[in-house]
């Protein structure tokens, strides 16, 4: 029996797709001239996890002991069922619907030993062989996002990567994915983002009303003199039917008593005890027709907008009281640096205020987050020992202020390293913000912001907002285009700039101002920024009036 | 000693790996008493979670010592 235990064996685990075709012939030059049985087995993902429908699953290995343990399970397995050679692939990372996550090709004397390998190796695998389903992607995650994912290369260790706005922002948003909703109150639902459509009931408004205080009467009754026989308040439900000369006093508001009426203004007529004659012919009808709002069945709101005051009170008259909405994200959010003290205390000389932690709690006010704060030491390994490991597993979203650059006591890369973050990149051409950080584990994503308050505000607007909104399910922010309102006085820079500045709307005109700002520890524009002004590589200076792209802080909107 | 975390292990751990300097060579339950001391939550997935050192499952035997690579392996899925 030994001397069959001597089979070929290929074993590869990758990232990327498994090729539509491989033939046997060119595998296994020593079999060729026994071979009398090729049997493939393709493991395939369906687009059903759990009962629910899914666009993507996500693979994890060991590869190391994989390897091994694949290795040993067909060994094992050819001693009983003795073929000639054996290749297995086993793909990781996202594998999008339809494609193949593993991939078996077994040679062998005779098809019996071929097929009993195939099937005991399978049932081995899903015993023994550490890969994982890390996780499904729902259906609502794009194809294109699944398509740009499983083609990402994958970063060398330790090599700063550099992106460009756009490559990063497009990073960021193919790298989260939306967390799964939940069904919560209305009450608990405002800042989250609403993840079904939510259609009318009934239609809206739900009979025919009037829209003045006055008389309905018969929309084709074309007498002077009317008899009054009925009043209807906003709140009754009176049906009748009209006779010609017959009127009835009805309230703004009020459902009307039948079709084919028409409302007169209580201002048109001259009224005598129940008796009306009317004083002036008026045109329209002074009603609201029955789902002139929206019909039922009509979808009154769509998946992926986030609640705010209106918005809960339109679900509110739907009856909509337990929306499907995103979960309350939980974030963690370190700072660090020694230099960095409490807002209430004096700085002595080097030192200075803490102004990022208040600045990110209140840019997360309106993103219905559970936020735990902290400040780190600047020493890695006294930072480590402070970290809540079981907080940090917990949270969606980490967020670490300060120690984003390269110095020596920059350890936000190897911290978020440690805690199982692969780091997509490490810097962005931008200014100010160059040094961000992004990693992933998972679903949960991690930053590292620059420790500077403008470049902390800068950065958070353009990728951690971009974050938050793809895990809430919600349609990122993006680059509108608007006017300069007053020149813009630059030095030429070879990155492109994000410039703060103030948004104000001139006869019907975005207007922009640009904002006073000379280094990225500048802190006196941020309480009038609204807007982020994006200007080209390159560009000294540009006239008022030119044409630019810049993105609206909704957070700052208010203000 | 290189203790590594795999899928929903990574997410109880919070991270992927974390360095361990035992004073002595351990056994499999030496081993989880020092891992749920660290990370108690560990605890609720001693039951389902095989152990591994140096790539292959550990039986009762193992001795892990300061320079094995050790890996928690929780119900795997692959296929």
């Amino acid at each position: 029996m030994k001397l069959f235990c001597r089979m070929e064996i290929e074993i590869q685990l990758t990232k990327g797709p498994i090729a539509e075709k491989i033939s046997p012939p060119q595998w296994w030059p020593s079999a060729k001239t026994a071979l009398g049985a090729w049997i493939e087995f393709r493991g395939l993902v369906r687009d059903e996890e759990n009962g629910g429908t899914i666009s993507a699953l996500e693979y994890e290995a060991y590869p190391e002991m994989a390897a091994r343990e694949i290795r040993r399970l067909i060994q094992d397995i050819s001693t009983r069922h003795p073929c000639l050679a054996a290749k297995v692939i086993h793909r990781v990372g996202i594998i999008p619907v339809g494609e193949t996550a593993i991939y078996l090709g077994v040679a062998a004397r005779h098809r019996a030993e071929a097929i009993a390998l195939t099937g005991e190796f399978m049932d081995g695998l899903k015993r023994d062989v550490p890969i994982w389903k890390r996780r499904a992607l729902p259906i609502d995650f794009v194809g294109d996002e699944v398509t740009s994912l499983t083609s990402k290369k994958s970063e060398t260790p330790h090599v700063v990567s550099y992106k460009s706005l756009d490559e990063a922002i497009s990073e960021i948003s193919s790298s989260c994915q939306p967390l799964p909703p939940v069904r919560v109150p209305l009450e608990e639902s405002f800042g989250r983002v609403l993840r079904e459509t939510v259609c009318a009931p009934e239609d809206l408004p739900p009979n025919d009303r009037s829209t003045r205080d006055g008389y309905a009467i018969l929309a084709d009754d074309a007498s002077d003199n009317f008899q009054i026989v009925d009043t209807i308040h906003a709140a009754d439900w009176k049906p009748r039917l009209l006779r010609r000369g017959e009127a009835v006093r009805v309230a703004t508001g009020a459902a009307l008593p039948c079709d084919g009426v028409r409302v007169v203004m209580q201002e048109h007529v001259e009224r005598n005890g129940d008796k009306i004659k009317i004083t002036k012919l008026e045109s329209g009808s002074s009603l609201r027709k029955r789902g002139e709002d929206v019909k039922a069945g009509q979808p009154l709101m769509k998946s992926g907008v986030r609640l705010d005051a209106g918005k809960l009170a339109l679900l509110a008259t739907a009856g909509c009281t337990q929306p499907l909405v995103s979960p309350r994200l939980r974030v963690a959010h370190f700072t660090t640096g020694d230099e960095i003290i409490p807002p209430d205390q004096t700085p002595e000389p080097g030192q200075i205020r803490d102004s990022n932690s208040i600045l990110i709690r209140g840019l997360l006010q309106n993103f219905s987050c559970d936020l735990d704060q902290k400040h780190l030491p600047e020493n890695f390994e006294a930072a480590w020992a402070q970290l809540d490991l079981n907080r940090i597993a917990a949270a969606d979203l980490i967020l670490i202020s300060g120690g984003a650059s390269v110095g020596d006591k920059d350890f936000t890369r190897p911290l978020l390293e440690r805690l199982g973050f692969e780091t997509a990149f490490s810097q962005v051409n931008v200014r100010p913000g160059k040094p961000l950080i992004f990693g992933v584990n998972g679903s949960r994503v991690a930053f590292g912001l620059p420790g500077n308050p403008l470049s902390h505000f800068v950065c958070f607007h353009f990728a951690v907002a971009t974050a938050l909104a793809k895990l809430t399910g919600e349609i990122a922010p993006k680059f509108m285009r608007g006017r300069l309102a007053t020149k813009l006085d630059d030095k030429p820079c070879p990155r492109e700039t994000l410039w703060p500045a103030r948004l104000e709307f001139l006869n019907g005109e975005i207007n922009l101002h640009p904002l006073k700002w000379s280094s990225s520890g500048d802190v006196t524009c941020f309480a009038a920024a609204n807007a982020l002004i994006r200007v080209p590589v390159n560009c000294a200076e540009l006239e008022a009036g030119a044409e630019l792209e810049f993105l609206p802080l909704r957070s700052m909107m208010g203000s | 000693m290189r203790v590594l975390f795999f899928a929903q292990l990574k997410d109880v751990a919070g991270c992927a790996e974390m360095e361990l300097a035992p004073a002595s060579p351990l056994n499999g339950e030496q081993l989880w008493k020092i891992l749920t001391e660290k990370i108690p939550a560990l605890a609720d997935h001693k039951k389902n979670t095989r152990l591994a050192c140096n790539w292959e499952y550990a039986d009762e035997q193992t001795v892990f010592s300061g320079s094995d690579e050790v890996a928690l392996i929780p119900p795997v899925s692959g296929g």
